[in-house]
């Protein structure tokens, strides 16, 4: 064989490795997100009664609400730290309760729907 | 010195290839004996080449394998190679580089069969393309790959210079075997071909060189971003190095373009044959001081770049318009001066282009420069140390500020005052009054000045060295106290109405908890919301403060978070503010003001003796979503007790668009 068909040839061979090579990272980036949207959807709260424990420190109390405002930490699954409203499933869980106790509790119900059902004080702030 | 050694080797052999193969691709085929000699004895130092890239490509990797691995043993083990290999860009890089290798040493043992000039062309060009590849592929390994400001422009043209300078440097040397095979006696057949090889070799060269130059200064600009990271890091040293191991090289090629190759056509015996000779040796001499350009060039990719090291200031002075823009005169000097060299400069420029009066006008031009720079720089110099441009190690945090401020209490203040403004009553008897920390000057000096004076003293000023009472971390606080203490005296200038325009106040960072949630950071809010920053006292704040929570929402709505911060620094304070209708919603910090409110109420402008008690009692600051502290409202005075105005304000930094980058968290 002709030297220059060999170098053509060996050309051609490197090209299509590298053509190859470029299409297979090409698809491997779409397999990744499918992945990672495959993983979040997996990771992702399902519509099932959860139950979580928080620890924060009180804010406010609207009796007439049934709701306490908590500063809580982050709560794994469900949402960082912030200040928010949480309902209780009975009035008895903030009576005596003060503004600045801090308090440890949980939730539980379907996501986005959770009541506090227990509560404890743990000190004052 | 064996990582320095195997990439020495390694670099030499990648562009050596290069440059061999460029070398016979330029000078052609000939069916002379000379030339045939040299083109067998260029394929046959190739081969070697190859080889010798080959053998440092696997050290290189053994001792990639070792150092990733972190114990010598793994310098050979499969599992480690393994990794390297297949889980690293250096291992990508490598597989690439010696695969190309492979299919070249492949092709160099096709090269009996080359016959027609086709498959003589098409051979050379692929044997250039494959080495080419392999050398270039370099880059994509080194430095230029973490630039992250230029992530595909910054490889790209460090692949250039790789390709350039084997071109070029990789060819001196079989260009002088050939001219030395031909300056012989015996070697009169070949002498046409070899002369035809150097002037073709001449035109390449120059386009060679002018990139190797072009692209070098860019990957400098990158690498080493400043002067004093140029004459002040090891780093920096190496490239002052290289470039001056360039400069002899630069000469030799000069000589060789505009003496040698012209007079190789001449006179065969009297003028022609010597030319040759002595091109041949310049050849050798240039290809040398490649080698150790290229020694040093190893010695460069081992190292971190100068742009990631602390630079040590070599010089008493330095150059600074900042420093010295405000001083009568500089201005106009600068101008008159500048004006001057810029003259000088065309002046040697035209001289440069003109046939006639060239020796004149250049002498004129440099004269000019030399004069203009004499008259612009010597006003912009100030006093540097070693550690001038020492950045420092501890950020700009409320934390170091406050430990920086009772140290100055213990260590300075007798002598700088209480307040800083240099009347303390030890400072009556020195030599020179102590200095006013409190005055603007402070800005002009760097955080590495500072550094300096605090560790060596100021021995004609009376000022003792406090290298070895405080820690080096210590120092830092106290010059971050200093820069606070600054800020305060400008801070002074802020009012309620926020002012556009480049913002200068950064405000420290600081950690802050509420109760038992985790501590959070100002600067977790930058990017994100403009900061009303609350220091209170009750009961006096109780009004303001439930003014705040009934307005906190419509805030928020405009942009701002707010927080809350107890000047007594009272732990149960949010127990103390109680209930109130509408709620405290905002953060009220239970953790952390014993650290922010010092630091915090020398910004609220408070001209107190330090260390004792604030007599502020509420003081509110905006902090822009860079980090810079913007507004400043006391009671008292008006302005943000109307909260419309507030609101107001606070929509405008939300809506700006930052002129300023974000702070540095360090302070220089």
């Amino acid at each position: 064989m002709r030297l220059w068909r060999v170098v053509l040839l060996l050309n051609l061979t490197v090209a299509l490795g590298l053509l190859g090579g470029y299409l297979a990272w090409g698809r491997q980036i779409p397999r990744l997100a499918r992945d990672l949207e495959q993983a979040r959807q997996q990771g992702a709260p399902a519509a099932v009664e959860r139950t979580l424990t928080a620890r924060g420190v009180v804010r406010a109390v609207f009796p007439e609400a049934n709701l306490v405002i908590v500063t809580h930490g982050d709560i794994p699954g469900y949402m960082p730290a912030m200040t928010m409203g949480f309902q209780v499933t009975e009035p008895r869980l903030y009576e005596g309760l003060d503004v600045g106790d801090v308090i440890q509790f949980t939730l539980r119900g379907v996501p986005p729907n959770l009541l506090i059902t227990t509560l404890t004080r743990e000190g004052r702030t | 010195m064996t990582a320095l050694a195997i990439r020495w080797i390694h670099l030499a052999a990648s562009l050596g290839l290069v440059g061999l193969i460029t070398m016979t691709l330029l000078a052609g085929r000939s069916d002379r004996p000379t030339a045939r000699q040299w083109d067998a004895r260029v394929w046959r130092l190739a081969g070697w080449l190859v080889l010798l890239f080959a053998l440092s490509g696997v050290a290189l990797l053994a001792h990639q394998s070792a150092l990733a691995a972190g114990r010598p043993g793994a310098a050979f083990d499969p599992a480690a190679w393994r990794r390297l290999l297949f889980e690293t860009r250096f291992g990508a890089v490598w597989l690439i580089r010696h695969a190309v290798l492979l299919l070249l040493a492949s092709l160099l043992l096709l090269r009996e069969s080359e016959r027609a000039p086709l498959d003589w062309m098409a051979w050379r060009v692929q044997a250039w393309m494959l080495a080419a590849l392999a050398a270039g592929a370099l880059a994509w390994a080194g430095h230029a790959v973490a630039v992250e400001s230029a992530a595909l422009a910054a490889p790209l043209l460090d692949t250039l210079h790789v390709l350039a300078a084997g071109t070029w440097l990789g060819a001196l040397l079989p260009l002088a075997l050939l001219l030395r095979a031909a300056s012989a006696e015996a070697g009169a057949d070949g002498r046409p071909f070899a002369v035809l090889a150097a002037r073709r070799f001449s035109a390449v060269a120059l386009g060679a060189m002018t990139l190797l130059v072009a692209t070098g200064l860019w990957n400098a600009w990158v690498q080493v971003a400043s002067i004093p990271a140029l004459v002040g890091t090891r780093y920096g040293w190496l490239l002052l190095a290289k470039v001056a191991l360039l400069a002899p090289v630069l000469a030799l090629a000069v000589i060789n373009r505009r003496r040698l190759i012209p007079s190789l056509s001449g006179d065969a015996a009297a003028v022609g044959r010597p030319a040759m000779t002595r091109l041949g040796r310049f050849l050798r001499w240039e290809s040398g001081l490649a080698m150790v350009i290229l020694g040093v060039t190893a010695a460069l990719s081992l190292m971190a770049p100068a742009r990631h090291e602390t630079p040590w200031w070599p010089f008493s002075y330095r150059l600074s318009y900042e420093a010295t823009a405000e001083l009568p005169g500089v201005n106009a000097r600068l101008l008159i001066g500048g004006q001057l060299a810029v003259l000088g400069l065309l002046g040697g420029i035209v001289g440069a282009l003109l046939r006639s009066r060239r020796v004149l006008l250049l002498a004129a031009g440099a004269a000019a420069v030399v004069a203009g720079l004499w008259i612009a720089l010597p006003p912009l110099a100030v006093d540097a140390y070693p550690t001038t441009y020492r950045r420092s190690p501890v950020p700009y945090q409320a934390a170091s500020v406050t430990s920086g401020m009772a140290l100055y209490g213990t260590h300075c203040a007798t002598c700088h005052g209480a307040s800083g403004r240099g009347d303390g009553p030890g400072g009556a008897g020195l030599p020179k009054l102590p200095a006013d920390l409190t005055a603007p000057h402070t800005a002009q000096h760097t955080a590495g000045d500072l550094f300096w004076w605090l560790t060596r003293g100021i021995t004609a000023a009376g000022m003792p060295a406090f290298g070895s009472q405080l820690a080096e971390e210590q120092r830092w606080d106290v010059i971050n106290f200093l820069r606070a203490l600054a800020a305060g005296a400008q801070a002074r200038q802020l009012g309620p109405v926020v002012r556009t325009g480049a913002p200068q106040l950064v405000a420290p960072d600081f950690s802050f908890a509420v109760g038992p949630t985790p501590p959070r950071a100002l600067r977790d809010l930058r990017g994100r919301s403009v900061v009303l920053l609350v220091l209170f006292s009750l009961p006096d704040s109780r009004l303001r403060l439930a003014e705040l929570a009934a307005a906190y929402a419509e805030l928020g709505f405009a942009g701002a978070e707010i927080i809350a911060i107890p000047m007594d620094g009272e732990r149960e304070i949010i127990r103390r503010l109680g209930a109130n209708r509408p709620p405290f919603l905002f953060p009220v910090v239970t953790d952390g003001a014993a650290e922010i409110v010092p630091t915090y109420a020398l910004l609220a402008g408070e001209p107190r003796p330090l260390g004792q008690p604030p007599h502020l009692r509420h003081a509110e600051l905006l902090i822009d979503r860079q980090g810079y502290v913007r507004g400043r409202w006391l009671p008292g005075t008006p302005g943000w007790e109307d909260l419309h105005a507030l609101r107001g304000q606070i929509q405008t930094l939300a809506r700006e668009t930052p002129t300023s980058p974000p702070p540095d968290e360090h302070v220089h």
